[in-house]
């Protein structure tokens, strides 16, 4: 019987949560108290999947982010399929958290919760987003530290946009490269390192003319960088996935790629100081 | 005990293996899931759990949390002793000597859980079990057993309030089975020494209770001096009439009225006066074994006796 190991209480907001759920996500793929993969060290309490190439797993438990949540979230993020991850608790349990200590916590590592009140109505408290694709809003902040105001609210912008659309989020990401480049390449032209003409056509090929440029040589580790990130993600988002496996390596793809970016704009603006140059970007979205 | 033959060691899906319909246990606090789940992820299952085999699945004996963790962990095989199958005493009798060896149950979970093992040993040997032969066979104490009868004599509304609280993480849990079974204690006590008090007991159970969550009793072991207040006609001397009106003040969930303010009030001084006269009456006796001795006052005592001869002087004012 589904649910029997569950006492009375934490039956009813398990059967709440499943038919709230079924009405979210559809009741196609529907499972209870099943493995999603032997790879996957969870046994969610349901499974839903919304589309064939997505999968929700709710863990029903009345303590706010239990060991188990922990335990599979390597394991999911780097699963073949995207999975987002919830919760369902009662709404007492949610309510009690002390300064939401864990609901914060489980915010920032994408598990979303729903909540069960008295009455039996089932309300999502914070969505899930699958986990191969999470950035956590600490490690932005922690990982944009170093970079110029402007650069940081550039980030900041594109990982708003990336919450909601990942491959949108990365674009933004990648143009604030692109555009270091260019404000590189202009200065570059302007202290008569290069020529006009080598600072204009494809990114690409601008990035091998400032290579090249002797008196940049210092800098080639991170012209290096800027060159592999454009070839790996510039078009990262474009390609429709068409399994399951490729939307979750598309999500790696997007999130390995918003962190490269941050990466790759930190080396660039050491260059910056290392060379004299003026960073002025501009960042239009 | 009997398992005639000696168990096999298999490793089995935790789906073959199924939840025993006559384990007690009712209560797996998530906290303790939780240190248990991620021991098992580190180092494995290390003691196998025990089974009997029914048919073609597995029935669990001992082990429902290392069981439940293993479903959560989706692991595809664990250790497990496949025993004979047991008789239905020796199913349960196993249950509880397995815990009182290890980790203890719930009181209510050996509560419910006694009238099975009464009555499983009378179908066996057609008579009751005592007291001692309980012990015996259960591996509890006769405290413990004791203990639990308070439990089991709870009306069904009040055990169903202690398995709600039960089910929560410790930290949310406001009753424990501590609180009602010193609860039913002092009211036992209450209803034997002054009857007159307590009109309705539900609503006596019902006021404590109330007034326990509200933080008017502040401790569970103010039940104690709720005893005491209930004794103190015989202990202590007080007026039946006083004792009454303490106890209903108590017990009246109109009035914000805690147990110890009242203990504190009212009959503190009295068994502290009974306290310091039992004192006395001791010394005096070992004073009257000094007549006779007189080794038995060492320098120290006699140092100490005079200076309560001096102090008793004083308050006395002579």
């Amino acid at each position: 019987m589904a649910f029997d190991t569950f006492d009375p209480r934490m039956k009813t907001v398990a059967e709440r949560a499943l038919a709230h759920c079924r009405q979210q996500f559809g009741g196609n793929g529907l499972t209870v108290e099943q493995g999603i993969s032997p790879a996957i060290s969870w046994r969610p309490s349901f499974i839903c999947r919304p589309t064939s190439r997505s999968i929700v797993g709710i863990e029903v438990a009345e303590n706010l982010y239990p060991e188990i949540l922990k335990v599979a979230a390597h394991d999911i993020s780097f699963y073949d399929a995207p999975i987002a991850v919830y919760q369902a608790c009662s709404l007492d349990a949610y309510q009690k958290d002390p300064k939401q200590s864990r609901v914060s916590l489980m915010r920032q590592d994408g598990i979303g919760i729903i909540t069960v009140d008295e009455d039996g109505r089932a309300v999502i408290q914070h969505p899930a987003v699958p986990l191969a694709q999470h950035i956590p809003e600490s490690r932005l902040e922690s990982e944009i530290k170093a970079l110029t105001a402007k650069l940081k609210v550039g980030f900041r912008a594109a990982y708003k946009t990336y919450l909601t659309n990942i491959g949108q989020g990365l674009q933004q990401a990648g143009q604030i490269v692109e555009a270091i480049v260019l404000s590189l390449a202009s200065q570059a032209v302007k202290k008569g390192h290069i020529s006009p003409g080598s600072a204009r056509g494809p990114l690409a090929d601008v990035i091998d003319e400032l290579y090249q440029e002797l008196r940049l040589k210092d800098h080639r580790a991170a012209l290096g960088a800027a060159r592999s990130f454009t070839k790996e993600y510039r078009n990262a988002a474009s390609h429709p996935a068409k399994t399951a496996k490729q939307a979750a390596e598309k999500m790696r793809c997007c999130r390995d790629g918003f962190y490269e970016s941050i990466e790759t704009s930190l080396k660039l603006q050491r260059v910056f100081h290392a060379m004299n140059y003026k960073l002025t970007v501009h960042i239009t979205h | 005990m009997i398992i005639a033959k000696r168990p096999v060691l298999k490793e089995l899906s935790p789906d073959q293996i199924f939840q025993n319909p006559a384990n007690p246990r009712m209560f797996f606090r998530p906290e303790e899931m939780d240190t248990l789940l991620a021991s098992i992820k580190r180092y494995g299952i290390q003691v196998p759990i025990s089974v009997y085999q029914d048919g073609d699945r597995f029935v669990l004996i001992d082990g429902e949390r290392r069981w439940r963790c293993a479903r959560k962990l989706n692991l595809r095989q664990i250790p497990a002793l496949v025993q004979d199958r047991p008789s239905p005493l020796e199913n349960l009798l196993l249950m509880f000597n397995i815990h009182a060896l290890r980790e203890q149950w719930d009181y209510l979970t050996i509560a419910k859980s006694l009238p099975d093992v009464i009555s499983l040993f009378n179908s066996e040997n057609a008579r009751y079990p005592n007291e001692i032969e309980l012990s015996e066979l259960t591996g509890l104490t006769r405290g413990q057993i004791r203990r639990c009868k308070y439990l089991l004599d709870l009306p069904k509304k009040y055990v169903k309030v202690l398995e709600q609280e039960l089910h929560l993480p410790k930290a949310s849990q406001q009753l424990s089975e501590d609180f009602f079974i010193e609860m039913e204690r002092s009211l036992k006590t209450v209803q034997n020494r002054v009857p007159a008090a307590i009109v309705d007991l539900d609503s006596a159970r019902d006021a404590l209770i109330s007034k326990f969550r509200a933080g008017t009793i502040g401790n569970i072991t103010d039940f104690r001096k709720l005893s005491k207040i209930a004794t103190s006609i015989g202990n202590v001397g007080a007026k039946e009439l006083r004792v009454r009106s303490a106890l209903r003040d108590i017990l009246d969930p109109d009035k914000r009225t805690g147990i110890h303010e009242v203990y504190a009030e009212r009959f503190e001084l009295q068994y502290d006066q009974r306290k310091v006269s039992l004192t006395i009456d001791s010394i005096f006796e070992y004073l009257e074994i000094a007549e006779e001795d007189e080794e038995a006052i060492s320098s120290d005592l006699r140092e100490k006796l005079f200076e309560l001869k001096t102090r008793i002087e004083r308050v006395l004012g002579l």
